[in-house]
């Protein structure tokens, strides 16, 4: 059993920028329509941001105004499929055997992202890429909550998703839309998660990612919410 | 227009798009103004992309080993009388 409490959050998706969309969105959810729209980061000069994928922007978008002011902090950054496009891209270069764009290979690995933040920002504190599977907020919390409990006065934890290209639709059933979820984590009990392991019935798998059902849990002020992932039980438990 | 100048304005285009240089457009490109670290600004990784985009548009080899190759990439003016020299070869 882990303790923490959520400082602040901030999310993207297409359609829902600001606090008030997502306040709307979670009290009821709905499918986004399918959307090429990505998250505004201007606050990056262009000849930085120009590389960056929609993945890569909308972790920045949600991570930046969370670490805006706050002195260096450790970051988990979590995506159970990465950069699908990016990955599609590059195989369906060296299927045609055509040459692979620098540019998408230098950027196709799981920790780009976290490489990239820590250039842009000039940052240099422990950072971490998971790839876990559909409990990947779960395990990124545990790493947060270790990094806490190691001293750290703050942990930067960044959920996000893509949509995955159609090739990939057969095998990819978790990303209803593209998303990102920053938290802002801090030591403090005013959140518990425990793990406890079961045999998870169909019925109880939640219906969006668990990153979006935090959320709606955070937004909703309900005081608590359970995950199950294959023989995984995850209590998220709030002092309300 | 000249075949040069055409030529120049053409690998223009090519920088942008390959380089995703959204905010510039070929009028802000001088042909004499240095591609790498100053002028421009652009990086190492940006000198192997364009490496490739020139290979695949005007169907010539680069060797990047080549201790002339940097001369090539030096501005926009060198990159069209480099891709002159090699399509005539």
């Amino acid at each position: 059993m882990i303790n923490f409490s959520i400082a602040q959050w901030r999310a993207w998706a297409p359609g829902l920028d600001s606090a008030d969309d997502w306040h709307a969105w979670c009290r009821a959810p709905v499918l986004l329509p399918a959307s090429e729209a990505s998250p505004d980061v201007s606050f990056l000069p262009a000849m930085q941001r120009r590389r960056l994928s929609r993945l890569a922007r909308m972790a920045f978008s949600v991570g930046w105004p969370l670490a805006e002011g706050l002195p260096d902090m450790p970051l988990v950054f979590i995506s159970r499929h990465g950069e699908t496009p990016r990955t599609l891209d590059i195989l369906s270069d060296l299927a045609n055997e055509a040459p692979l764009s620098p540019t998408q290979f230098s950027l196709s690995v799981h920790n780009a992202v976290v490489g990239l933040w820590s250039i842009l920002r000039n940052e240099t504190s422990e950072m971490t890429a998971l790839a876990a599977a559909g409990d990947g907020l779960e395990h990124g919390v545990l790493e947060a909550a270790a990094l806490l409990n190691e001293g750290a006065p703050a942990v930067l934890l960044v959920i996000t998703e893509e949509q995955p290209p159609a090739a990939y639709a057969g095998w990819i059933h978790d990303v209803p839309f593209p998303y990102a979820l920053g938290l802002l984590l801090t030591p403090g009990d005013e959140w518990q998660l425990e793990l406890t392991g079961s045999t998870v019935q169909p019925s109880t798998v939640a219906q969006w990612p668990h990153a979006l059902n935090l959320l709606r849990t955070l937004l909703t002020e309900q005081g608590a919410c359970q995950h199950a992932w294959k023989n995984r039980v995850w209590n998220w438990q709030r002092k309300l | 227009m000249s075949d040069k100048q055409r030529l120049e304005r053409d690998i223009k285009m090519l920088i942008i798009e390959a380089l995703g240089l959204e905010d510039i457009s070929v009028d802000d490109i001088d042909s004499e103004q240095t591609l790498f670290g100053e002028g421009l600004g652009l990086d190492s990784v940006d000198a192997l992309e364009l490496g490739l985009a020139i290979q695949k548009t005007y169907g010539i080899k680069i060797d990047a080993d080549a201790k002339d190759t940097r001369n090539h990439f030096t501005n926009v003016a060198c990159l069209a009388a480099f891709v002159t020299a090699r399509q005539a070869a």
